[in-house]
């Protein structure tokens, strides 16, 4: 009381003094309207609903924690707030069977999406010089009017000039909508970008097992896993479905403990948690599986005919592979023999055991090769659809609207790639391209510069994005008509893998639109509608979420996760469980039937861009534990999550090992330059004791011109440097074959969060 | 005495400060967050503590003092209660959740399309009604944010505290008035009456 | 008997993938220092993983191991606090009440794992980013202290919950957020004083080691070994 009492005292004298401030903080009239809210939520109440992750292709189901709060928003030209559902976490679905609960770091900041300061609001129309970032709000009717102008011609039978939809690989009810759409546009190209594709293995899959398909790994009831290269617990094809099955491997079983393998030229994320890292030279890796199989029969301990159809596609192979003997296959890849002998033991006599493949191996111009070398090792000890082996998940690609009636010019184009979309609009052959639609895909961003994706974009009469953001591609349309964020939308996925069943993954929008945005695939329902002729015929529905009911309600009768009297009860069940997955056997897609070749494929020495006398490294882009392909680097928290191996946050790095850092003169810290024959980029150093003397290596994701305040202008684009060597036989784009070198320019600055054993801090290095 | 003549001084001091500006701020916090913590926390003007953004503010916050604010509708709670309402009819969030909230004017609106619809208070509900736009009601019982208090108005529901506990005898007031202090020793009084967690934790966070 | 929480992380499941970090950043409300500011030092994360090389090229290993608050039952925190902000309550938690701080940060400095923070700087969010705070979680400002509170306000709404619907606590039911989103299943979460407990079993196996032990801190987490 005696304290309070003089405190007061003494309050009520200072106060005067303080007078003014007292009266500013009163901050009058700055009291927004409260608009009338349309959905109802017990205040402070979560709610978890379920949705898909978009965040990258593997498909995971999501709960969305959601609780009521004001969000900021303007109705009819006044801007107020309003009570609506937020999304305050993401968490995985526990009922869904990629992912069973769990979401990785990528997935967790998908939040970041939604509400990111940068998202696009509005339809824009371009005001200034392509690509200058100049727009203008317009109003949606007139957006869809425009857009409604310019596409009509191009739907005519007449039309001298065709249309090009670009986006990411699709899956499922979109895909086959974007395909009807395109079935109205005489010579229309379906145009799929994604930097890492996998191409390469759904090639080899396709040879070895009949299905162009990523493959399921059983890895929760493996003994040993040996993976060449592939980032199968950090970014590669399903992570957390294979994180889950990798926990049980490693200590979910009682008395077994898994052994896991690394062959990579660099640690990666993955590599980190081997207990044998195997720094095999890069693009040599086909080799060591070949060399493994060769003891496996030369001992006996598999019998080369245990293979199958999948080791006819390896010259040698009935011979018990003669040319790959370890002290042969030593020498190319600088694995001790005794290594490749006692590897080829331990997976002959711990089984199951399986061997992954995926990434920089494939990445190269002999990427083909080494699948199927790894897909023969595979089948070879027997772990092909085998527990503790790979697997594939069954596919119900088939549901939903039949794939619409193709003339012959459109079945030509209905797949075609970046490459050949650019020579498109620079030959004008078959047909001009007249109109560009993009949607989300970024390949100004992450292709290599001498594609000339740009240069050739820029030459088409008219471009539309339905982006969310503005990015290096989006940047070159004259018109955006922003989509809602995956989470404001009705979403459904056809995951690939990750799982023993048939998955469809489906949910209704788990949020209302924070923005004047619409969902693309109802905008081009409606863009569809006004077209009329035989686009509006290919897509009768009004909505979406018509279609989605219509493709999802036949599932009744087969068996699955739902059990439903009626189609209407089905449907909602599916709605709440986010998904709907087999429980025995469902009628499949057809598997691809291998065809076009009969000859195996030969083993072709790597072929590396620029002469090695000149660029004495290998030059290793790996897609970042934070930012994928790039795509996620408008999202704080990522840029803000240490890397697990550098430490570092908020930019790029280059990484090489220490003694090839002192003999270039290059300290921890210090601005490099690396020269490819394609380009030039500078970032600092990270002396890494993970990575082979002759390999610098580089994080994927950083260095964007255009991608909101967070990623723009934020490091150095390692694809920026890129050659265009491709794997032949497939086309695919050989990432990991440019070679480059390094040299020290002077003082770098790096953000380290620094975690040495119980030490805490972030510093900055300047030297 | 000397204590009480600083007491009164001072209390005049502040009272008469915070008058002058009582009708027109809005609360810079208020109970479980009724308002997003970023709203409330005062982020953009910290200048005089981190925690408060003026010396009156952290006198206000230490001396409990919390303005009456000036309701744009005199809602009369005891007319409705009279009525057979009970508190959990609007405030339906008290027994589900942490926060009781305030029903939306389209929940008024559903009784007073028809019932004294000549009362200019109803006719000012029915105005905001036809605009789309809420009542802007101005929070009543609330924490200044830099106390960092958790409060769920469920669990004390589920313990039996009445509503009056806290809020006072609401059936006998018109608008309604801050009734307690809300202050660590009102609140922990009654916890270790009731021997239930007295734990920091529990309440601030 | 009260509660006693507790956590186990199998260093053997731990594939560092830092959704555990995320989880911790989303669900409390750890403001974004941006680029600068963590140039300084100044970043927050509540939970780190740690990594060291070991071996030269190329017999190279790595080992990492993620970081939060160890939650000590003989805590250096606590009693170097002038304001008992930093205190020990009935769960065994240490407890960080963030409105009694005054900002000396003696405790950081007696923690030996690091596990303190300071807010250098009064968090912001680009609107619309508030949108995604935490209503459970309340903001901590300029000069205060905070730290891994082992998600109690998860905890808390599990309690409630359980009472609500007049049942005992489940065992697993509590999960703070980086446990639940652990893809590999490396973090395990629950009462010690159970000992039918997850947790409890698994703090028994022979793998388990404390962090820095010698210094009889009495940390509940337990770390069990890597074997390899």
């Amino acid at each position: 009381m005696r304290r309070r009492t003089f405190l007061m005292f003494s309050a009520a004298t200072a106060a005067g003094a303080m007078w003014d401030v007292a009266v500013e903080h009163g901050a009058p009239g700055k009291e927004l309207v409260r608009f009338i809210p349309e959905t109802k939520l017990i205040p402070g109440v979560t709610v978890w609903r379920p949705s898909v992750c978009a965040q990258c292709a593997a498909g995971c189901g999501l709960s969305v924690r959601v609780v009521e709060g004001d969000a900021e928003v303007v109705r009819k030209g006044q801007s107020g707030l309003i009570k609506v559902g937020l999304a305050k976490k993401l968490e995985g679905n526990p009922g869904h069977p990629v992912n069973r609960g769990k979401l990785c770091a990528r997935g967790q900041a998908g939040l970041q999406v939604t509400y990111n300061p940068d998202r696009l609001s509005h339809p824009l129309r371009r005001t200034g010089p392509r690509g200058s970032g100049q727009y203008a709000e317009v109003g949606w009717e007139e957006a869809l009017g425009e857009l409604h102008a310019r596409l009509g011609p191009l739907a005519s039978p007449s039309a001298t000039s065709s249309l090009a939809f670009l986006t990411p690989p699709l899956r499922g009810q979109r895909r086959a909508l974007i395909e009807n759409f395109l079935s109205g546009f005489d010579g229309s190209a379906l145009v799929s970008f994604e930097f890492f594709d996998d191409r390469v293995l759904r090639e080899a899959n396709r040879l070895s097992f009949g299905r162009a398909q990523l493959p399921t790994f059983d890895l929760a009831q493996s003994n040993v896993v040996l993976s060449f290269g592939a980032d199968f617990l950090g970014t590669w094809n399903s992570p957390v479905a294979q994180s889950l099955s990798y926990g049980t491997m490693r200590q979910g079983r009682s008395g077994v403990r898994g052994k896991f393998v690394q062959v990579e030229p660099r640690i990666s994320q993955t590599g980190a948690s081997s207990d044998e890292w195997i720094p095999a030279r890069p693009g040599t890796e086909g080799e060591l599986a070949l060399g493994i199989a060769h003891v496996l029969m030369s001992e006996h301990l598999r019998p080369a005919a245990a293979a199958g159809s999948a080791g006819r596609w390896i010259a040698g192979w009935s011979d018990g592979l003669p040319e790959y003997r370890p002290e042969a296959v030593a020498w190319k890849t600088s694995v001790a023999p005794e290594t490749i002998r006692g590897l080829a033991r331990q997976l002959a006599t711990h089984s199951p055991a399986v061997a992954i493949v995926g990434g920089a191996p494939l990445a190269q111009t002999n990427g083909l090769f080494t699948a199927l070398a790894v897909n023969a090792l595979n089948a070879l000890l027997g772990s092909v659809g085998k527990p503790g082996g790979l697997q594939f998940t069954p596919q119900l690609g088939s549901i939903g609207p039949a794939a619409p009636a193709k003339s012959k010019s459109n079945a030509a184009n209905l797949s075609g790639n970046i490459q050949t979309l650019a020579q498109q609009i620079r030959t004008g052959k078959p047909k001009p391209v007249g109109a560009l639609l993009i949607y989300q895909a970024n390949p100004v961003f992450a292709a290599p510069p001498d594609w000339q994706v740009k240069e050739a974009l820029v030459k088409v009469p008219f471009i539309a994005s339905f982006g969310s953001f503005t990015d290096e591609t989006s940047s070159l349309a004259d018109l955006i008509l922003p989509d809602h964020s995956y989470l404001e939308s009705w979403v459904d996925d056809l995951p690939e893998s990750g799982a023993a069943e048939a998955v469809l993954s489906l949910a209704p929008p788990a949020l209302e639109p924070l923005h004047h945005t619409r969902a693309t695939p109802d905008v081009l329902l409606d863009l569809a509608h006004r077209l009329g002729g035989p686009v509006a015929k290919a897509l009768p529905w009004k909505t979406y979420e018509a279609m989605l009911q219509d493709a999802y309600t036949p599932l009744r009768h087969l068996p699955g996760s739902v059990s439903a009297a009626s189609d209407d009860e089905f449907w909602s069940k599916v709605k709440d469980q986010g998904g709907w997955w087999s429980a025995g056997p469902v009628p499949e897609t057809k598997p691809t039937a291998a065809r076009g070749r009969s000859q195996p494929v030969k083993n072709q020495e790597p072929e590396f861009d620029g002469p090695a006398q000149d660029f004495p490294f290998h030059f290793l882009p790996f897609p970042s534990q934070q930012f994928g392909d790039g795509r996620h680097a408008n999202l704080p928290w990522l840029q803000e999550m240490p890397d697990l191996l550098s430490t570092a946050m908020w930019g790029s790095w280059v990484e090489i090992h220490p003694g090839t850092a002192q003999r270039l003169g290059i300290a921890e810290g210090d601005l490099v330059e690396v020269s490819s024959p394609h380009g030039v980029l500078r970032a600092p150093a990270v002396l890494s004791p993970g990575i082979a003397p002759d390999v610098v290596a580089m994080p994927v994701g950083q260095g964007h011109e255009r991608y909101g305040r967070y990623a723009s202008g934020r490091g150095a684009n390692p694809m920026a440097i890129l050659g265009t060597k491709t794997e032949p036989e497939t086309g695919a784009l050989a990432w990991a074959a440019t070679r480059v070198s390094v040299r020290r320019i002077g003082k770098g600055e790096l953000c380290l969060f620094s975690v040495g054993p119980l030490e805490w801090g972030a510093k900055q290095l300047k030297r | 005495m000397i204590f009480l003549a600083a007491l009164l001084v001072a209390g005049l001091g502040v009272l008469g400060m915070a008058l002058v500006k009582a009708d027109t701020r809005g609360a810079p916090g208020s109970v479980a967050g009724e308002s997003t913590p970023a709203a409330a926390s005062g982020l953009s003007s910290g200048v005089f503590t981190p925690a408060h953004r003026t010396l009156l503010e952290a006198m206000e916050d230490y001396f409990d003092y919390f303005p009456t604010p000036v309701q744009p509708i005199a809602f009369n709670h005891k007319i409705h209660i009279a009525k057979g309402m009970k508190c959990l009819s609007c405030h339906a969030g008290a027994a589900l959740g942490p926060q009781a909230g305030i029903p939306s004017v389209t929940f008024c609106m559903a009784c007073h399309q028809v019932i004294a619809t000549n009362n200019p208070e109803i006719q000012k509900l029915a105005s905001y009604a036809a605009e789309g736009r809420e009542v802007p009601w101005q929070p009543v019982n609330w924490f200044y944010p830099a106390a960092h208090v958790r409060f769920w108005h469920a669990p004390h529901i589920r313990a039996g505290v009445d509503c009056t506990t806290c809020h006072g005898n609401v059936s006998q007031q018109t608008v309604a008035v801050r009734q307690s202090d809300l202050n660590m020793h009102f609140c922990l009084s009654c916890h270790r009456e009731k021997e239930v967690s007295v734990d920091c934790a529990t309440c601030h966070d | 008997m009260s509660r006693r929480w507790g956590m186990v992380i199998d260093l053997d499941r731990c594939t560092g993938c830092e959704a555990c970090v995320v989880a911790c950043s989303a669900e409390n409300n750890i403001a974004t220092a941006g680029e600068s500011q963590a140039a300084k030092g100044r970043a927050i994360h509540w939970i780190r993983v740690e990594r060291s090389w070991e071996g030269e090229f190329p017999n190279v290993r790595v080992r990492f191991r993620p970081v939060p608050c160890q939650q000590c039952d003989a805590a250096p925190c606590e009693p170097v606090c002038p304001t008992y902000a930093s205190y020990h309550n009935a769960e065994g938690l240490n407890a960080q009440v963030y409105n009694r701080c005054i900002g000396t940060r003696y405790c950081a400095n007696a923690c030996p794992y690091t596990g303190r923070f300071f807010n250098w700087f009064q968090p912001s969010w680009d609107k619309p980013l508030q949108l995604q705070l935490n209503p459970d979680v309340s903001i901590r400002e300029a000069g205060v202290m905070e730290k891994c509170t082992f998600c109690y306000q998860r905890a808390l709404v599990a309690e409630s919950q359980a009472e609500a619907e007049k049942r005992p606590l489940r065992d697993g039911e509590v999960s703070p957020a980086c446990v639940q989103s652990c893809p590999s299943g490396a973090m395990v979460f629950g009462d010690l004083n159970d000992p039918a407990s997850a947790v409890s079993r698994l703090a028994g196996l022979d793998r388990g080691v404390k962090l820095l032990e010698e210094v009889g801190t009495f940390p509940k987490i337990t770390y069990l070994a890597r074997e390899s």
